[in-house]
């Protein structure tokens, strides 16, 4: 069998708070295989963890445990510079964090590879104003066709935010207090109480039809 | 037809943060080819990398069919690329005509102490004024610089990367600052000097490039998202919804 573009070991990422008594304040726990090129959608609220698991992805956040294998490798244990040349992390600016690292980049591997399997786009700006949601739309279905794996993280603050989701996204993953969910279809999804609930008003009618 | 410009898998970062990832750009002789993007995309950078001021980390960059990468954006200029700026850059105690006769390498390869000597030769004097004509400042050579209209320091700018005599001329964000006359003062502009030159043009309002260019590279997270002719790029829902938006 072919290895698979992602696998999400049991990580644990665990954030605290205080130097001598650390208490914990965040933790992030998943577990999945994405096997194949897809095109996941990634929704929770503000402070779930979607950008930390996006992170631990890229390997610019160190897990506390667990790891994070692309194709085989662990992103950890890739020189920091060749890291988006396994997996790529698209945020706004102001989304960007830094973390220390604690290994020289000449104990590490290379990362074997020109451009970047794994593409995560972290609440690419979907506004109607302008007209570019097409060519993102487009773009996402160009890296589909060539065999990537697309994450797309959004938080929907509009109802077309939930159909454009439901349209290009093949699977989806709900984050939502530190845990991620996973699920074979939006329908699915929507079946789950705490999704229905985190959609409010946005959430598609129940008794339409499903086509 | 070989084009004029072209970039090949060009790649570009700033510390770990990839800014330009795998660039493939095309710009054909006697064009106006368009690099539309929302805000933030990548675009001025884009136009950095390809006129000299950063150095691309991977790719090549030719002109004219000669490998240009890594040059220094003096260098690439006296190749016959010139190339305008989001922010203006001008001799604001000068002259119109005087930022224009800085320009010319005529007065470049006297010196500047010659400057004025040479504005009386009328061969260079000629020149001077047929750029300010083409660029809608004739009448206004002896305004100061400082007292123009922000549309006629935009004017006034491209005049001076006209004055270069290019091959190939790069425009970055033209309309951006410009009220709804001066946008359509410019189109007119471009409109004609597209006529005579062969231009490559940034530009966030799509309408305008719409208007203007033969062909558009959509960049959009440090990449070419789409390309096409305006027609093409039109004909998406997407973007016909928002320019009903804008209508509205």
């Amino acid at each position: 069998m072919t290895e698979a573009i992602l696998e999400v070991r049991n990580i644990v990422k665990i954030y605290k708070r205080g130097l001598f008594n650390p208490s914990e304040t965040f933790r992030l726990e998943a577990n999945f295989t994405i096997r194949e090129s897809n095109v996941i959608g990634v929704m929770g609220p503000n402070g779930s963890g979607k950008t930390t698991i996006f992170e631990l992805i890229t390997g610019s956040n160190q897990p506390s445990s667990g790891s994070v294998m692309i194709l085989g490798k662990n992103i950890h244990n890739v020189k920091y510079s060749e890291r988006d040349q396994l997996a790529m992390h698209y945020h706004q600016s102001y989304q960007v964090r830094r973390f220390r690292r604690t290994k020289p980049s000449f104990l590490l591997s290379p990362a074997s590879r020109k451009a970047p399997i794994i593409h995560l786009f972290d609440e690419p700006q979907f506004n109607i104003q302008d007209g570019y949601i097409g060519f993102m739309l487009d773009f996402f279905r160009k890296l589909r066709a060539q065999d990537k794996l697309i994450f797309v993280c959004l938080h929907p603050n509009e109802l077309y935010h939930v159909e454009l989701m439901r349209e290009i996204c093949e699977k989806f993953l709900f984050v939502m207090n530190g845990k991620i969910y996973e699920f074979p279809n939006f329908d699915s999804m929507l079946q789950m109480h705490e999704f229905r609930a985190y959609l409010g008003k946005l959430a598609p009618d129940s008794t339409r039809s499903n086509d | 037809m070989a084009p004029i410009f072209k970039a090949s898998e060009v790649h570009k970062r700033f510390g770990d943060h990839v800014v330009l990832e795998n660039i493939n750009l095309q710009f054909k002789s006697d064009c106006l080819s368009g690099i539309m993007g929302p805000n933030g995309a990548g675009k001025t950078t884009c136009f950095n990398v390809l006129t000299g001021k950063y150095k691309p980390d991977r790719g090549r960059i030719e002109f004219q069919g000669e490998d240009i990468t890594g040059l220094a954006p003096h260098e690439i200029a006296r190749k016959g690329i010139s190339r305008s700026f989001q922010t203006m850059n001008l001799f604001n105690e000068f002259t119109v005509l005087e930022n224009i006769l800085i320009a010319l390498k005529e007065v470049r390869e006297h010196g500047f102490d010659f400057m004025h000597l040479l504005a009386r030769e009328s061969e260079v004097a000629a020149k001077a004024e047929k750029i300010l004509s083409l660029v809608g400042l004739s009448g206004k050579e002896y305004h100061r610089t400082s007292d123009l209209a922000y549309g006629d320091r935009r004017s006034l700018e491209i005049g001076v990367a006209l004055a270069a005599e290019p091959s190939l001329l790069f425009l970055d964000e033209p309309t951006s600052g410009l009220g709804a006359k001066a946008t359509t003062q410019l189109l007119d502009l471009i409109h004609r000097l597209k006529q005579k030159y062969t231009i490559v043009m940034i530009e966030h309002d799509m309408n305008f490039l719409f208007e203007l260019a033969d062909s558009i590279s959509v960049i959009h997270w440090g990449q070419v998202i789409a390309y096409g002719t305006p027609d093409t790029l039109r004909d998406n829902k997407w973007v016909k919804q928002s320019m009903l938006g804008e209508g509205a």
